[in-house]
């Protein structure tokens, strides 16, 4: 009977944001042996690059405590107990042997620059730089022909091993024709589709790459989707948010590298590690909420006094992210940090469902009748006053021209 | 009083706590949900915030008419079939009988009360009908509101035990993708339900009062002592 319950919690709930936090003691000393092991074959393995990590974390002032405090963060934030910290380390140190290609396709490139404009790289950044990029189409220095020959090899050495990290969504209109890329003016959809056949797996980041993004709000004019939608039957993750948070990159290539797996995904295909939490669950102005204490205006005592943004449009309640908690820019700040609502950039269709800056019931959206956009409540307004202009009419005729059954003969 | 009038038994006192509990829940639903979507009273500032707790208050209420909702949504569904009092299904069900009839009400209030064709001594098939539809927006609110309020259980845990969030996401995931795919689609459908559940109860109040006066077969009292009066044939 129990393992009935099992199986059937297993079928309903495998895709919920559910979080196991603990799975067990046998399970943990199990994966951490698996780990060793795979951590012992990297190692002897050719590293792709001479970068040395130790060496990074010096030049960029970072001494070893700072990273110690970064592992303990790491292996937290992974979900795993504190006695896979060191294994973690390791792991850092043994990033360059992960080959990445980076494929950049209809997007703004906000990813690449989250993860490379921090003035001063922190451990997150200096991370993801060691790792093996083999190909990066918005940084490298090869053009043209030189840089699909450089693709070709990358795809040919590393075949079925490679991450593939794609960033930008895929216009499908006129043929995929919005977006070409390279010497042959190869569609975003072929490109990507040629590159991913041999990947050991597909990691989408951004927006745009996850669900489409801004390029496919409406009217989506390129007829943009995201990775998921047109790779099938590859090992996908999908790390949305705008840009994608490189806490969360560096967690799902760590989690690779560890155990030579992809992390727990929900329904959404992204990892529960980050995608777990709702936003307004772990928020600092939370207290505010519940208290009814709410910003009106930008700027006005509210603000000042950092009350709950809700008003303002916050979209904190609908929203799945781990900003909440790690932050952006190693915990510096986020966005309702700063004092304005979140928008659901981690959340499918975000910039048409979430993203207007006013709550749900104030915003202008499609009504169920079509037309003008309307809010929810001038469209109920609308639809209660047909309803009591017709029973206006009928009562009226009732009293006029009705026939009262007892005695009322008319 | 007039001799030739018969007393007729319409609804139990269970029937009646069930409206009236419900009529109640649902103006408490209204005025805590429309705050909630937009807060539209503001709390003094000069109190500390654990002082007040006003949204958490609204959404208290809410959540607990939602239950009320839910307990009587399952006792309804249980009497819908299997009531000794009135099987309401066997008047919903499609049969030639059952749509004649609905067909003649229809007639009857488009004709201000000129033709009247059927018996009304009984529930008839368009109220029937009618009812069926209101407990399926009720329904379709207590999915909706449960998907919206599950998603604030993302540990899996609550403090009555994991069974209630796991059982929450079996029987409301799929109202997200119903609802257009994202959480945000099923709230913007609970605010449009409570639409359609207003213009539902306008109706329903003037079509009962609009009997009442006309077939002067006193139906409103029904709600009240559960009985209406007709006319020995
Ligand atoms: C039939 C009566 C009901 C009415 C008229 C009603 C109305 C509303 C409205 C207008 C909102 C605000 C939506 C927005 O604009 O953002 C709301 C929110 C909500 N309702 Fe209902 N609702 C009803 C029943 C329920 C039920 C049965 C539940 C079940 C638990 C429920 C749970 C919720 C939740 C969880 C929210 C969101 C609250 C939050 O995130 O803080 N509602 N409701
Ligand atoms: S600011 Fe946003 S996330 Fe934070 S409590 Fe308010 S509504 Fe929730």
């Amino acid at each position: 009977m129990s393992d009935r319950i099992e199986g059937v919690k297993k079928l309903f709930t495998s895709k919920s944001a559910r979080v196991e936090t603990n799975k067990g003691e046998s399970y943990y000393l199990d994966l951490f042996e698996k780990c060793q092991t795979r951590l012992s074959e990297l190692r002897a393995s050719q590293p792709a690059n001479r970068l040395d990590f130790s060496g990074l974390l010096n030049d960029n002032g970072i001494d070893r405590r700072d990273f110690m405090k970064w592992v303990s963060a790491t292996t937290a934030m992974l979900m795993l107990p504190p006695m896979f910290s060191p294994l973690v380390a390791e792991a850092a140190e043994l990033m360059n042997r992960a080959p990445v290609i980076w494929l950049e396709l209809q997007d703004c490139a906000g990813n690449s620059e989250a993860l490379l404009r921090s003035d001063g790289p922190k451990i997150d950044e200096i991370v993801l730089d060691i790792i093996s990029l083999e190909y990066h189409e918005t940084l490298q220095a090869a053009s043209g022909f030189q840089a699909e020959k450089q693709l070709d090899e990358a795809i040919e050495t590393f075949k079925g091993k490679f991450l593939l990290f794609v960033e930008g969504s895929i216009p499908m209109g006129m043929n995929g024709q919005y977006g070409t890329i390279g010497a042959s003016g190869e569609t975003f959809h072929d490109h990507l589709m040629r590159v991913s056949k041999d990947a050991a797996a597909v990691i989408a980041v951004g927006a745009c790459a996850t669900f489409g993004g801004i390029p496919a709000a409406a009217p989506n004019p390129t007829g943009a989707v995201g990775v998921m939608d047109v790779v099938k039957g590859k090992p996908l993750v999908n790390i949305p948010a705008c840009p994608a948070n490189p806490v969360n990159m560096v967690g799902v290539v760590m989690h690779y590298v560890l155990t030579g797996q992809l992390p727990e995904l929900d329904s959404l295909l992204r990892p529960k590690f980050a995608f777990g939490y709702r936003i307004h669950d772990n928020c600092e102005r939370r207290a505010h909420f519940d208290a009814g204490e709410y910003v009106e205006e930008w700027g006005d005592e509210g603000a000042k006094n950092n009350f709950c943004l809700y008003k303002m449009g916050c979209k904190g309640p609908m929203t799945f992210n781990n900003c909440s908690i790690v932050r952006y820019n190693e915990a510096v700040n986020w966005p309702i940090g700063v004092g304005r609502g979140c928008i659901g950039c981690s959340e499918p269709d975000f910039w048409d469902k979430y993203a207007y800056e006013r709550p749900m019931a104030n915003a202008k959206i499609k009504a169920p009748t079509g037309g003008v956009e309307k809010t929810v409540d001038e469209f109920g307004l609308g639809l209660l006053t047909a309803a009591g202009i017709g029973i206006g009419i009928h009562a009226i005729a009732s009293a006029v021209g009705g026939k009262k059954d007892d005695g009322g003969e008319a | 009083m007039n001799s030739e009038y018969k007393q007729v038994k319409r609804m139990t006192t269970t029937g009646r706590i069930i409206h009236w509990a419900n009529a109640i829940s649902m103006v408490v639903a209204i005025i805590t949900g429309l705050y909630i979507g937009h807060p539209y009273y503001q709390t003094f500032i000069a109190d500390g915030a654990v002082d007040k707790y006003v949204m958490a208050w609204n959404r208290w209420g809410h959540f607990i008419v939602a239950i009320i909702f839910d307990v009587t949504s399952v006792v309804i569904a249980y009497l819908f079939f299997f009531s000794r009092f009135e099987k309401a299904y066997k008047k919903v069900i499609p049969t030639g009988k059952n749509i004649a009839q609905f067909i003649e009400v229809i007639i009857n209030l488009a004709t201000l009360n000129r033709r009247k064709k059927f018996d009304s001594t009984h529930s008839d098939s368009f109220n029937s009908v009618y009812f069926l539809i209101f407990h399926l927006l009720l329904a379709w609110m207590l999915l909706t509101g449960l998907q919206l309020y599950v998603s604030g259980l993302e540990s899996g845990l609550s403090s009555i035990g994991k069974w209630w969030p796991w059982m929450l996401h079996i029987s409301t995931d799929w109202t997200r993708g119903v609802c257009g795919g994202t959480i945000m689609d099923v709230r913007i459908v609970h605010h449009y339900t409570m639409w359609y559940i207003i213009t539902w109860v306008v109706f329903h109040i003037y079509y009962q009062v609009w009997r009442t006066i006309f077939w002067k077969e006193a139906d409103i009292a029904i709600v009240f002592g559960g009985s209406k009066f007709v006319k020995e044939k």
